[in-house]
């Protein structure tokens, strides 16, 4: 028998018996060197802790002695087989209680005590019935309380159906762990041995009567910023399934999406600052490429004119073209022109000049935020040597800006910069809060014309750039040394709205804020539980919408991988009963169970796919004959399929 | 025993009209002391082998459309109450519902050591006794359905939880106005009266049945999960593992598998009323798992092999007296093992019926693969460990 092995199969499997427990508790310690060579079996198990060197030549002969007995009692062996268990048994708890007393040779005294001996033909007794009525049984398991743990432990283990891999070493932060799909979140992250910590405004006794007992709570508000640190810390993951009590204003953006934003924020800091105690920078935070913040960050960009046409008929047809990209008095860096050549284009240039030691592999995209008159441009990256630029190769991938102004988000940003003034402000300095008051007010006022175009953010992956030759390899971003950002008139497409027909497609205006490079990462940082807007009474729809919109550009900008669910109006019933389908471009009108909603998010954890999509998803349905628009994908929750990966691999990257 | 059973089927019907007149939780209290007492006087009668089908008369029409006590606000069809959540099913069936989404409120003993993992897992936790029927209304409130998994231990008398405590149970389920009764019970329970806890599983399918109360019965042969402690453990310990040399043949399901199977009849509307039977997808004997065992294992185990002809003398003995009748009980199924039962049922039906693929059931030989592949692994990485403390020492 290997004592290896012996002694820690106890450990593993939770023993049944008094005995076998006794003997893990003397079989543990057995690191000391084995002084036998030939009873080696019996040395390990009897070796106590306490045992000291002079003892050992008294323990041998103890040894010995048992050896002489178990000798005899060999003979017996041959009798019976019942027989023989029970010797085994005896030889057992023979071990185990001659162990549990201090030193050997007291042991051997015990042999001839008659309570002893009493006290172990009834342990022996006990384990044979045991044995023997258990043969009993069909499907009852007997058990003790005792093994509980040990139990537990073995189907918490391997045995689970639902144990993840990567469970253990992750930290989740659930955010709004009280509301409908946050519970079952909770649960089922419990269930699959992730550690939880839960974000609550409130931590009475309610709400920790509604937690499982092992998750970490923590109180604090999405709304304020400063109780978010304690919350992030440790975390590498935050599913958050808050949403706004109530459909005022106010709230809205406080939860919806200042809340989002407030947390993207502190866990980029904390990621940050776990990044500095390695001496290292954050594999979360974005790569600055350019900055328009002054007129001097335009320092280094290009404006250039050119024609896909190289003959001179076309010449005949040149109405002239124009570009200058320069900084407006209002504090914006504007690339603006026209294009009225047939075949021509104009284009913004520069060099890339990265900071040392960081290079664009190890970042999957580029981010612009951007605003303007809604024209598309496309984006040019050159590669190759940088001294000679006749030797690079293009790529060039397409993007397309919207139109549209926001005043009133900013409006409320401003308002609740005064209400958070005034109540600071104590009763002396009521005066002057009415004259802050006044000049705030007199702003707005003035920042109607100073308001800046609505910017947003456009993420281009480098894995949807082509090469200009379909003969080139697919882009590297190691080699990138050129950004190009180019207008030309070609498929523009007329934007509905505002503008109104008279739009030349041919003009455009392009304002930009900064360009930068978004890390790559393999997993999903953030799980937002958005929603489609179907369900929400139609008065109040547009304002939810906006909020939440709000707060899902807030995350999308942030940088961290993201995944975005929309599901359609949440029903309390159990999950995993109808197929579901994921669809994006809100086209969706079927509710969905919270617990499938918790679902996803659990599993889009650890999902690659799942990684900076945002998706609507709900219970499949038959679509009114006649409007079968698009083919659905649906898919079936259940433990076994993952449903996820192949659901969410056709859905569009980066929305 | 026939006799016994037939008394105390009796008491319930009797005292329905009890039940009927207030639904105080008094009156319940009264209810069980008086059952108490009359079980107490019979079963000292009890180790007669008198073995027939008794005549049960309990109808439980005595609670005619079931009395909501909180018309006001409607029961979450997601709320439900398991009973036996700390047994080897209960647990699984906890799991496999807070997975689906459910609000699981699990019915548990009072004792020194809470069932902490169920807390842990997101159920609630409620004490109450199944032997002490005062204690059960309060649990029942704002529950959809109830499952009861509970059986009691082998330690105590088997008609205080299996019956009495069945009993009060449904009859409470009944008043209170519980939506769906999930009772789980044993494969081929009607065919062995002699086996008291067959026979009383079988009495409260019947009893289940009469009380008008909306309800599946699940009938269980054999748990995978069994088989690890009385076999696989032993084999690896090296230690010897007792067996019969019975013909019986089982057919082991997994836990997991019955839960899953559970929650789809229990949704499934069509199924309400009716008797399901969930067995694995194929029967095994005893001496059918050791090999496999000792196949998955790779090593040999030292079996002992008891014949059933001298359980069955043991069991014939410790009827003789009265002090033993709780062990003549507890050996009682070597009844149905020296017969030639086999275990399994047809699945096809149920599968269709349920709308699953048979191919989803674990097999036995996958179950204990996987079991024996981890645990190898686990020791291997123990073993490593341990040596390298060795050195380090």
């Amino acid at each position: 028998m290997n004592s290896a092995s012996t002694a820690l199969t106890p450990s593993i499997f939770g023993n049944n018996n008094l005995c076998n427990r006794k003997w893990r508790e003397i079989s543990l310690p057995h690191s000391s060197p084995p002084p036998g060579n030939g009873v080696r079996l019996f040395v390990t198990k009897a070796t106590s802790p306490s045992s000291s060197a002079p003892e050992t030549d008294k323990k041998k002969k103890g040894q010995l002695k048992r050896k002489n007995k178990n000798k005899e009692k060999d003979d017996e062996k041959q009798d019976e087989d019942k027989i023989q268990a029970s010797i085994q048994q005896q030889q057992q708890t023979d071990l185990s209680s001659s162990t549990s007393s201090v030193s050997a040779i007291k042991s051997t005294l015990d042999d001839v005590n008659p309570v002893g001996l009493g006290r172990r033909s009834r342990q022996i007794f006990d384990e044979v019935w045991r044995k023997f009525s258990g043969l009993g049984q069909i499907s009852r398991t007997t058990r003790t309380e005792d093994d509980e743990s040990g139990l537990l432990m073995r189907e918490g283990g391997p045995m689970c159906e639902f144990a993840i891999p990567g469970a253990q070493n992750t930290t989740v932060l659930v955010v709004g762990a009280t509301s409908r799909v946050g519970r079952i979140v909770v649960r089922k992250l419990m269930l699959r041995g992730y550690t939880v910590k839960a974000l609550v405004r409130k931590a009475d006794q309610e709400v920790v009567d509604m937690l499982p007992t092992s998750v970490d709570i923590v109180t604090g508000d999405v709304g304020e910023s400063s109780t978010l640190k304690a919350a992030i810390e440790g975390c590498n993951k935050i599913i958050y399934c808050a949403t706004a009590r109530s459909s005022i204003t106010g709230d809205l953006n406080r939860v919806d999406h200042l809340g989002v934003y407030n947390l993207t924020k502190a866990f980029q800091d904390y990621n940050n600052e776990l990044a500095q105690l390695r001496a290292g920078k954050s594999s979360k935070s974005k790569l600055l490429i350019a900055k328009f913040k002054s007129a001097d960050s335009l320092n280094g960009w290009e404006v250039r004119q050119g024609t896909y046409f190289q003959d001179l008929v076309v010449a005949k047809y040149d109405g002239g073209m124009d570009a200058k990209f320069e900084f407006t008095e209002d504090g914006d860096a504007v690339f603006s022109g026209y294009v009225f050549t047939r075949g021509g284009y104009v284009e913004l240039s520069k060099k890339l000049s990265l900071p040392l030691g960081s290079t664009l592999d190890r970042y999957e995209g580029l981010v612009f935020s951007v605003g303007g008159n809604g024209r598309s441009y496309v984006v040019i990256l050159e590669t190759g040597p940088s001294a000679d630029t006749s030797q690079s190769t293009m790529y060039f991938a397409r993007i397309s800006t919207k139109i549209g102004f926001c005043r009133v988000s900013l409006l409320t940003l401003s308002k609740g910069k005064q209400n958070s003034g005034a109540t600071k402000i104590s009763f002396y300095m009521f005066i002057c809060t009415i004259f802050v008051l006044i000049t705030f007010s007199l702003q707005i006022k003035n920042m109607h014309v100073l308001i800046p175009p609505f910017l947003y953010q456009v993420r281009v992956p480098f894995s949807s750039f082509r090469p200009v030759k379909p003969d080139d390899p697919p882009l590297d971003p190691f080699l990138v040394h050129t950004l190009t950002i180019r207008f030309e008139p070609r498929r523009q497409k007329p934007i509905e709205g505002p503008t109104g027909p008279k739009q030349d497609l041919r003009s455009f205006q392009l304002i930009l804020e900064y360009v930068k490079a978004l890390p790559t990462g393999q997993e999903t940082d953030f799980i937002l539980v958005s929603c489609t807007g179907s369900g929400i009474e139609p008065s109040r729809r547009e304002q939810v919408l906006k909020a939440k919109k709000a707060g899902e550009d807030s995350l999308r900008r942030s940088g961290l991988g993201y995944t975005i669910i929309r599901p359609g109006p949440l029903v309390e019933e159990p999950g995993g009963q109808r197929a579901l389908i994921f669809d994006q471009g809100n086209r969706i009108s079927q509710g969905i169970s919270c617990a499938d909603v918790a679902d996803i998010c659990v599993k889009a954890l650890h999902d690659s796919t799942a990684r900076n999509k945002s998706f609507d998803v709900c219970y499949e349905y038959v679509a009114e004959p006649g409007k079968e628009l698009y083919e659905l994908v649906a898919h079936l929750p259940d433990k076994a399929n993952n449903y996820l990966t192949p659901a969410l691999s056709v859905l569009e990257k980066n929305t | 025993m026939a006799s016994v059973l037939h008394a105390q089927l009796a008491t319930p019907s009797k005292l329905n009209h009890s039940w009927r007149r207030t639904l105080a939780p008094d009156s319940l209290a009264s209810t069980s002391s008086h059952s108490h007492s009359s079980s107490a006087a019979t079963t000292s009668k009890g180790g007669g082998n008198v073995v027939s089908m008794p005549i049960i008369r309990c109808n439980a029409q005595a609670a005619p459309g079931a009395v909501n006590l909180a018309p006001g606000t409607p029961v979450r069809p997601t709320s439900i109450l398991v009973v036996g959540a700390t047994g080897t099913l209960g647990r699984q069936i906890v799991r496999r519902a807070l997975d689906e989404g459910y609000d699981v409120r699990c019915l548990v003993r009072p004792r020194p050591a809470p069932a902490d993992f169920l807390r842990d897992w997101g159920a609630t936790v409620v004490n109450a006794d199944l032997s002490k029927p005062e204690t059960i209304p309060a649990t029942l409130v704002g529950i959809h359905t109830v499952i009861d998994c509970a059986t009691g231990r082998p330690e105590e008398p088997i008609k205080t939880v299996d019956w009495e405590g069945k009993v009060a149970l449904i009859q409470c389920a009944k008043a209170m106005g519980i939506q769906k009764f999930v009772f789980f019970s044993i494969h081929n329970c009607d065919k062995h009266p002699e086996v008291p806890l067959m026979e009383i599983k079988n009495c409260t399918e019947k009893f289940l049945r009469d009380s008008g109360q909306n309800h599946i019965i699940i009938r269980l042969c054999g748990f995978m999960q069994g088989l690890i402690g009385q076999y696989a453990v032993p084999i690896l310990e090296e230690k010897s593992v007792w067996g019969t040399d019975a013909p019986t043949r089982i057919a082991y399901m997994d836990t997991q598998d019955i839960a899953r199977l559970t929650f789809i009849a229990l949704r499934n509307e069509n199924v309400n009323g009716k008797l399901l039977t969930f067995a694995g997808p194929r029967a095994w004997t005893t001496q059918e798992v050791i090999t496999l065992c000792e196949r998955l294992a790779g090593q040999d185990a030292n079996v002992t092999t008891v014949p059933v002809s001298v359980l069955r003398l043991t069991r014939q003995l410790t009827r003789l007296f009265e002090w033993t009748s709780d062990v003549a009980d507890r050996l009682a199924f070597s009844e149905v093992l020296t017969s030639d039962t086999v275990f399994s049922v047809p699945m096809n039906e149920t599968y269709n019926l349920l709308g699953v693929d048979a191919k989803d059931i674990i097999s036995l030989e996958k179950y204990l693969q996987d079991y024996f592949n981890n645990i190898l692994k686990k020791l291997k990485d123990l073993k490593a460990q341990s040596k390298q403390t060795d050195i380090f020492f």
